[in-house]
Order: C-alpha cells, then structure tokens, then sequence
C-alpha cells in the first residue's frame, strides 16, 4: 500500500479531508474554511510567511482596513502564531513594528489615541499575564522572545524590558525552587538576554552582568544532579563538563559570559531582524511601550490529603533533571549551540518538536523549511538550488542538525518529554520528506551513536538507540550495512556494541521475524549466536520429549486442559500426580517440579498467540491461583517456568510476566524479587557469571515497577472521584432545600464503579477542601472506604517492591562481605584507571558496569517515588552496607542522596 | 492548542458501519474510546508483532498497558484477515497510537489507525462476502501480503482457471489429433501481429507469490 494512498479514500466532510490528505502542497493545505471575518483575519496573520518580508506591509494594512478594527482579535492572532511559530517570531515583531507607523489619514486623530500597534501590544500583554498564570513556561519564554525584538525595534522601553528579564531571574533566588521551575525561569532569562542584550547593554540602566550573576549562582547550586544525568556514562568523574555534550543552562551562560565580554557585539547578526529595515522610531512622537512589571507566581502545589498509611505523602511530582543533548556532528556541520545563533537555532528546532508533537508529518514539514526563517547562508541551500550571491554563510546542514536536535530529546534523561515513538516516527516523516538528504543525516548518527558506545553511553540512552534503530529500519526495509560492523566481532560478547548488535537485531525481529531479518546479515553474523539466535524465537515445552522423566504428567495435564476441562479437575488432578511423585521417592522438591510441569503445559496451550495466552490464563485462574498459593516460593517457581518456557523468546517473557501480575497472580515485588534472585545478565550465553543487570531484566524491573506505581495512579484518581462524587451529591441534596441530608441515599445516586471504568475518568483537579473529609463521612460512604482500603494496600505494594530493587541492587555492586554471592567487578569498574583499561575488559566487567548504569538509571527515573519514601527505603534498602566504606557502598549511597536530593 | 495544523489524533471518518449508536453518543463514545482499529495489516502479522508496536504508546506507569488484541479474522477460514483490535487500559494511550503510530509500517507495511467505539462480539470477523474485509472484496491489485488478489478477482481467476482446465479436456492422441497449421505464403500478405503479451507491472507479483511475504513497495527507500 502506497502511502499516498490515504488521500485517495473517499472522505465525508472537508474537515477529515484537510488533514488527511498526505501531500504537502502548501498552497492547498492552507485553504482554510474560517467563518468568520474575525477568523479570517486571525488565519491571516497565523499564515504569514512565503515570503515573510514582502508580505508584511500587505498584511499591515489588510489588518488596518479590517472594519471595525478589532485589537483583541489581531492581538490574539498574533499570540496563536508567536507561541505556536516560534520560528517566526521576529517578523511578528516587524508586523508590530509597522503597526506602530501612524497610517495615512490618520494623523489628525495621532495625538490623541495611542497607534494600534501600541494598543495590540496592550492587549497582548494580557494574553502573557494569563501564560503567567497558567505558568505555561513555554509561551512565557516564546513571548519573551518577542518582547526581546521589540525592545531592538525601540517600541519596548529598555528599561521595562530589563526589569521584566530581572523578574525570572528572581525566581531564581527563591528558596527552595524545583529544578523545573528554575530551568524554565533561566532560560526565559537567557534566551530574553540573547535576543535584546546588544540594545540592553548599551542602556545606562543595564542590569545584565547582575542578570548573568544570578543565573551563575543558581546553575551551581544544582551541580551534583547533573552528574546523574549525563549522556556519557561516567562513574568516576566529579566534572558536569563531558566531551561532545552540553547541558542547557551551561550553555546558555557561555553564550551570555561570551556576549557580555564583547559587549553584545556578536548578537546582532546571530538571528533576523527585520525590523531594523524599517526607519527608527522618534521616541518624541510616540514614547516606547512600558512592560508593566510582573511578579512570576508561585507554584500551585495541589494537596489531596492522601497520604500512605505510614503517613508519608503518597503524592507523585515529576522530577525536573537537566537537559543534557549528545553532539553528533562537529560545529562546522551544525550549529554550535555555545554561539548565539546555534542556541536560538537549537531552541527554535526544540520547541517545534514540542509544539508539533500533535502531528509529526506537519512537523516535519516545518522542520526541512525552517532556513526560511533564518539569516540567509545559516543552512547550506539544497542540493539543486541556485548558490546564493553572498559568501559570509555558515552554511550548517539542515537535516543533520534537525536530526541531531530529535535525537537529543529523544535521549533525554531519566525520560525523554514525549513518548520515544514520537521521535522515532518524526524521524521517519522526515525520510520520507526527503530521502536523500535526511537519509545520509540519520546514518551518520547511528554510526556516531554506536562508536560512543565504546566511550560510555549511558546504559540507557543504549537501549533507546537500540529501540529507534530497529523502529526505524523496519520502516525502511531493514537496509543497514551491518557488514561495516562484522570487525567488531572480535570484541568481548559483552561490550556494548556487541550488546547493542544483539539487543538491536532482537527489536527488529519482534516487529518482523527471524528469517527476514537474518537475511540482512552478512554471513559472519549469521552465524555467530552471540549476534543473533540461529532458531526463530519459539517457545520451549521441556516435557514435550518423550525421554523426559515427566513426560507422562505432562501429557494427562495437557489432555486435561485441551479437553477445556474445568480448573478443578485439573488442580485434583495435579494433587493425585504430586501424592505419585512423591510416593515415589525418587524425585526432590516435588512441588517446585509439579508447578514447573504445569505451568509450561498451560503456557503451551497458550503459545500460540497473546489472544492464546490470555484466554488460557482466563479460563485457568483458579489454577494458576492454586499454583500460586500464598507464599512467595511457589510464585518464584511459576516465574521460572515462564523464563524457562520463553527462553527463546523474551518478548514472550515480559509479556507474561505482565499480565501474571494484571490477573494477580504475582505482585510486582516477586517479580523484582525474581529478576534480582535470577540475574545473569546476558551470561546465560557464557556460563554463569556473577551477579548483572543487563536491558533485558531492567525491562522485567522496569515493568514491576510502572505497575506497582500505575496501580497507585488508579486507585488515587478513584477515591478522588468517589470523594468528588459524594460531596456533588451532598451538594445536590443540600441544593434541593433536602434538610435532612442523613436519610438521604447517596449510595443509589452513585453508579458503581468497575475496575477498568475507573480508569477513564478525568480528575479536575480538585481543591484541598472538596478532598478533605472527616474520617466519618468516608465511613458513610462504603465505596470509599473500599477505595481508601485499596490505596493503602497497593502504595504498601509500592514501597515493597521499590525497597526490594534497592536491596537487589545492593546485592549486585556491593554485597556486604558475609553474602554468598561476590561480584569481585563491582569495586574494580567504578575507577578512572579501570575504565582507562576497558579494552581489555572481559564479559563479567562489561556487565557489572552495566549494572551500575541500571542502578543509576533507576534512582533518576524513580526519584520522584524514592523521594515520597526515602526515609523508610533509604533504612531498608541501605541496611546491609550502612556504614561501609567500599567504594561500591559510597558511589551507591552518593547516588542514591543525589537522586533524593539529599545532595545538593 | 492547535491553531497551525490540524492533529492527527482526531476521529476520522471511520466508523464501524454496523453500529446502531446515534451519532452524539458514537462521538462521546470516541472521545473516551481506548479502542483502535488498525487496518492494512499483513495477513501474516502476527499479535506479537503487533503488541511490540502498540506498547510502545503505552503507559503502565499512568496504569495503563495493553489490554488485549483482537485479530480480525477470516470468517469463513478463520484466518487473519488483515485487520484486528487493540484495546489499551486508558484513552490517552489509543491517542498516542493515532499520533504516533497511524501511517507507519508494520511488517513493512503502513498500517493506519483509528479510533474505534469498543470491540463487540462478532466484530472480529471479516464482512465481505467471501468471508475477508471488504476492502479485499474489490481490490484490483496484487497484494501477497494480503492472499494475492482481491477476493472477487480471486474468483475471476479460478473461474478462468476453471476454462483454462476444461479447455483441452477434449485433446486426443494419434495422428490427425494435431493441426498441421496450413503451408507457406503463396498470394495474399497477411499482417504479422505478435500475440506475445508484454510485460505488464503485475508479472512482478507472479515472483513474490513463490514465497516472499512481504512486499517491497519502497518508495522511500533510504540512502544510508
């Protein structure tokens, strides 16, 4: 199927067709269906843009002519395109700009009505106060930035514009400010300060070193939370500075340290300034506008008096890290983002990723255009297009530095800000925009991607290249080169490009199947287990042999569950197997035996699809139950049988695990437990080895945990709906002049609530009164007391499986002497020197660093949850090695303070 | 939000052509829907296939996952007919879906996604009259991922086939049973017009029918 196709479908209603259509002609794109004269307008001002320079006069006086003339409409016309274009923004301030002129015929009426450029600048400003409000950071610093041009264009007073960049700076003095809100504040700072900083430096008012100071003195005040973000992994270092990355803020002072030193000479050619073209204002006809002064208000911290029956708060704020971006290319490829015009350029490129996220092909459109709204000669002109007449240019190029700024945010850590797919999928639209310039651009960085790999990228930012890789080549045929990569081989199975071969071929091969994606092998690899399997990942029904002693067992069970049998009969049936087995003698830990054969036959009779397996869990939940009983020995079996079942098949593995723990038949803490009793890494491919993390059990953590956690989300959201619920209805009955409220019956006005139904209901975020009730009035309600049962249980379930990852985790790196199982490594690998030596590491080093790497990535991810509960895990977790004094137990102890934000 | 363009995670102008929801209802439905229908799929993709790509929009930690794929089913063979179900435990992941996967490729294939008003028994079968969807009822092309030729094409040929088979049930053997096909020119000139057919674009098709069950149609075949 083509992918121009869609368009040809037929289509009811010119709405659904618009947006359908997949062809990306502008022009008919743009044939927009507004009502009114008002939208119209307002679609004309969004839609600036062919040819920016030239229309603007025109545009200028269509929006003059509009009568009556409406400021509130233009004003918010030009609100939607600042925030939503950020590309645009300074030929929005040319518009305002000639606006500003007094229009022919008007000058009568000039002295005593302000111009409307002055009255639209008015009615902005309000549409900033409620960004302001809101805290919609971006819009806040997208506005700035116009704010900042107007200032240049000398309708924005200096002063005014100084003391509204003084404003964010002060946030930044409050005590105790969240990373996010801090980051957000500086940057509005920074980028307001790049764009105005040459007219604001020359103002005798200038408060720009003192702005710099401030922004100095907070970036090293949150010095120790970069080190866990970094995207080169490194366990020893105490620097924030690595090589081929940067950090936002740090960036951002270079550029204002840089711009401050030169007296803002450089930035007036960094970015457009169209607005310098027009003739300089005379400050004595119309005087400058005045930002009034702004107070940037605090953060909303919503209470929901729902707190853990330990009484901690059970409450989940995201956890804001720095921003830290991987440089791929060299600055003479793309842009330098420690120059003014490359930091505008890659926030302009960062927030367009934001901004469009809503629909990546639009995005990517907007993306392969954007030299149109650069400084001519920025991006190198295409291939074909006529050489431009001036030689000054930088001539970066467009598609690496768009790749490279997708792939920055999709490795960010401890998460990327949209779901990694997007990025993935972005990626893909702009191949198929144009193949052969984004093309070469998403080579070259895989190939830069997989040599950092040897240098300590993050065990993390690994995996999601690992994922975008497979994602992206099964959208492309699967064509890559790997014969490039077949040296390599000779590299420990456990080095990190020989894992990112392994984990990267195993993608592809869950999204096709093995004989496709073997066929894209060279012959070495092909052959090598190490690279990829030589079976197709099937399932492995141990007793299915005949010479296996169980074989008989196996096969009555599987008669029984084949015959849909009832779960009864083959749990009585089980019984009479396991009084046999044992009557024999012959056999030890006959019921770990008896649970391993009937597990895999009812994996068995599931295997043959995920539908399978689900309605064989179904139909056998009593069994399964039975199986599982009440102790944790017999879960722990049931998960063995399952890895044992799919050993071939990890996918398989994840799968069941996930919906074991759905059903209830395991929690998350035994599957923690499991991952963490079984570890071996990869080295179930070399023999035993000791105790490793590698991506494939930090899946299996990672799902324990989103669940142990997603279960908390839902069962918080429910009593907050059952509290909403019933004080609407007391409410109502109190509303309805109903005086005796006791004998009413709430309880039959309130639908009941289903699992699952309960999961779509959206809640207002409610205020501190409505969810605070007296203990009694939930006790009239029975429903919510089930619901406050249920959360008290399921954060109780939380707190157990996150305590037993940090235990698991401290088994691995650093045991304490008296544990049976030593990792030697995981003192040894941790050190400068060490890391110095990796070319000679062997498997068991590559995995223990691994495994630092997963523990790292664990404590930044779950911050937000190990913060709610650090007394309690940080006691229980930390028990073994409190008050040691290996290097292991202190890099774990650093990291974990640094992650709960003990360290500052 | 979106004053610029239009977002991709709308409703479309599919819907379910056998429900007897009211409009207003189907779109309340829709709005909350955790339900997507994915078309075009390969008959020879497997669930797991599609799971791997579907999870990549969930969010287990906001309690959501996967809650079950439907496959759409043949309903007189039962066998995958190139559409299925995937139900998620929470809207916002469907959405993602529509946002992020809808007009990529799966199994080399670019599928699409749409919301849809929740699965009912009976939906998971094929409503053509040959028992597949009724997309493959008409189709005119050559599609080896989805059985070759569209259904009633599927019966044009076993029709033709039918002909091709009975036509020479009537030969014979022995002298005489072979036409001797008349002697060489002696006075009219007659037109010599090839029958050969050429070549035509489906011949392609016959090549991948042998084995190959994807299929290449790679207009965006990347340089790397």
């Amino acid at each position: 199927m083509s992918y121009d196709r869609q368009s040809d479908r037929p289509h009811r209603g010119g709405r659904s067709r618009r947006y359908r259509a997949d062809d990306y002609d502008t022009h008919d794109r743009r044939r927009e269906a507004f009502a009114t004269p008002e939208d119209i307008l307002k679609g004309e001002i969004i839609k600036l843009g062919e040819d920016a320079i030239q229309e603007l006069p025109r545009l200028a006086k269509q929006i003059r002519e509009q009568v009556p003339v409406s400021v509130p409409v233009i004003s918010e016309g030009i609100r939607m395109a600042v925030t939503e274009q950020p590309y645009k923004i300074p030929y929005y301030a040319a518009l305002l700009r000639l606006l500003h002129d007094t229009a022919e015929g008007e000058n009568a009426e000039s002295s005593t009505t302000s111009s409307l450029g002055k009255q639209v600048l008015e009615d902005f400003w309000k549409g900033f106060q409620g960004y302001l409000d809101k805290l919609a950071w971006r819009e806040i610093r997208l506005c700035i930035h116009l704010f900042a041009h107007l200032t240049v264009a000398q309708i924005i007073s200096i002063e005014s514009m100084s003391a509204l960049l003084q404003s964010f700076a002060a946030v930044l003095d409050e005590f105790g400010v969240s990373y996010g809100r801090g980051r957000n504040a500086a940057l509005s700072a920074i980028e307001g300060l790049i764009i105005s900083g040459a007219v604001m430096a020359k103002s005798s008012s200038s408060n720009t070193t003192e702005i710099i100071k401030t922004i100095q003195n907070y970036n090293d005040s949150i010095y120790s939370s970069k080190l866990l973000v970094q995207p080169m992994m490194s366990l020893f270092t105490e620097s924030r500075f690595v090589k081929n990355t940067d950090e936002v803020l740090d960036t951002g002072l270079a550029v204002l340290k840089a711009l401050d030193f030169s007296e803002f000479a450089e930035a007036s050619d960094s970015f457009p300034q169209p607005y310098l073209d027009f003739p300089d204002l005379d400050p004595t006809e119309s005087a400058p506008f005045e930002l009034p002064a702004i107070l940037v208000p605090p953060e909303v911290i919503e209470l929901d008096g729902l707190a853990t029956d330990a009484g901690e708060d059970a409450q989940v704020k995201k956890e804001e890290w720095p921003h830290y971006f991987l440089h791929l290319f060299d600055d003479i490829t793309t842009p330098d983002p420690a120059t003014p015009t490359g930091f505008l350029i890659r926030s302009n490129i960062l927030d367009t990723i934001d901004i469009f996220e809503i629909n990546r092909k639009e995005c990517a459109r907007l993306l392969l255009e954007y030299p149109k709204w650069c400084v001519p000669g920025t991006f190198r002109p295409k291939p074909g297009a006529p050489v431009p007449e001036f030689e000054s240019g930088k001539n970066w190029q467009l598609e690496s530095a768009v790749v490279e700024a997708v792939l920055g945010s999709l490795f960010l850590l401890p998460d990327s800000t949209h779901k990694s797919v997007y990025h993935i999928a972005l990626i893909t639209e702009l191949c198929k925009l144009s193949p052969s310039t984004v093309g070469p651009a998403v080579g070259k960085s895989i190939r830069k991607l997989y040599s950092a790999l040897a240098d300590g990228l993050d065990v993390e930012i690994a995996r999601r290249f690992a994922e975008w890789f497979a994602a992206h080549m099964s959208n492309f045929g699967f064509s890559w080169v790997w014969k490039e990569w077949v040296p390599d081989l000779a590299l420990s199975e456990q080095h990190p490009k020989r894992t990112f071969m392994r984990r990267a071929l195993e993608f592809e091969i869950r999204l096709s199947y093995h004989d496709r994606v073997l066929k894209t092998l060279p012959e070495p690899m092909q052959n090598d287990t190490n690279v990829i399997s030589d079976q197709a990942p099937g399932p492995t029904f141990e007793y299915e042999d005949p010479a296996n002693p169980h074989y008989d067992a196996a096969q009555s069970i599987l008669d029984l569950l084949r015959g849909r049998s009832k779960a009864e009969e083959v749990l009585s049936h089980i019984e009479s197997l396991k009084t046999t087995l044992e009557a024999s003698g012959t056999h030890v830990h006959v019921d770990s035996t008896i649970r391993s054969i009937s597990i895999h036959c009812l994996l068995s009779i599931g295997s043959r699809s995920f539908s399978h397996l689900l309605n064989a869990i179904e139909r056998y939940l009593p069994l399964l139950r039975g199986l599982a009983g009440t102790d944790t020995e017999s879960k722990q079996d049931i998960l063995s049988a399952v890895a044992s079942f799919w050993r071939l098949n990890r996918q398989m593995v994840n799968i069941v695990f996930d919906k074991l723990m759905q059903y209830q038949i395991v929690d998350p803490t035994d599957v923690v437990g499991w991952t963490f009793e079984n570890v071996t890494g990869d080295a179930h491919l070399s023999g035993m080895r000791p105790m490793s993390l590698s991506a494939f059990e930090w899946d299996l953590l990672r799902g324990a945990l989103d669940k142990a956690n997603g279960r908390v989300m839902v069962a918080r959201r429910k009593v907050a709906a059952l509290r909403k619920e019933h004080d609407d209805s007391v409410a109502r009955v109190k509303a309805s002049g109903g005086a005796d409220v006791g004998s009413m019956e709430i309880d039959t006005e309130m639908k009941p609530f289903k699992q699952g139904t309960v999961q779509h209901i959206i809640v207002l975020a409610p205020s501190l009164t409505e969810l605070f009730l007296p203990d009694d009035s939930a006790s009239e309600n029975p429903q919510l007391t089930v619901a406050l049962k249920a959360f008290a249980s399921l954060t109780r379930e939380q707190k157990g499986a996150l305590a037993r990852t940090i235990e698991g985790f401290v088994s691995c790196l650093a045991p304490p002497p008296s544990a049976g199982r030593q990792n030697p490594h995981a003192q040894t690998v941790v050190t400068e020197q060490a890391w110095e030596n990796r070319s000679e590491w062997q498997a068991d080093e590559w995995n223990t660093w691994e495994t630092w790497g997963w523990y790292r990535h664990f404590c930044r991810t779950y911050s937000p949850y190990l913060r709610n509960y650090q007394e309690t895990l940080g006691t229980v977790g930390f028990a073994k090695i409190e008050g040691s004094t290996s290097p292991a137990a202190k890099l774990m102890k650093k990291t974990w303070n640094i992650a709960t934000g003990q360290e500052a | 939000m979106a004053h610029v363009v239009q977002p991709l995670d709308q409703p479309s102008n599919y819907k379910d052509s056998q429900s007897r929801v009211e409009r207003a209802k189907q779109n309340d439905l829709l709005s909350k829907s955790t339900t997507l229908y994915i078309g075009n799929l390969s008959f020879y993709t497997t669930e797991e296939q599609i799971y791997e790509l579907f999870t990549k929009c969930a969010s287990p930690e906001d309690g959501g996952g996967i809650k079950r794929i439907i496959m759409g089913l043949d309903r007189n063979t039962r066998t995958p007919c190139g559409f299925c179900f995937v139900e998620y435990y929470t809207h916002a992941e469907a959405l993602a879906s529509m946002k992020y996967v809808s007009g990529t490729k799966l199994d080399e294939r670019i599928i699409r996604c749409d919301l849809d008003l929740g699965y009912r028994e009976g939906r998971q079968f094929g409503r053509g009259k040959s028992g597949g969807q009724v997309r493959d009822e008409h189709r005119q092309d050559y599609d080896p991922g989805r059985g070759g030729w569209g259904a009633q094409a599927q019966r044009a040929e076993a029709e033709r086939r039918r002909e091709v088979e009975e036509r020479y049930a009537d030969a014979q053997e022995g002298p005489g049973a072979v036409a001797g096909g008349g002697g060489d020119w002696k006075e009219t000139e007659t037109v010599d017009t090839s029958r050969k057919r050429g070549r035509s674009p489906e011949d392609e098709g016959d090549n991948l029918r042998l084995g190959h069950r994807s299929r290449m149609d790679d207009m965006e075949a990347e340089r790397m």
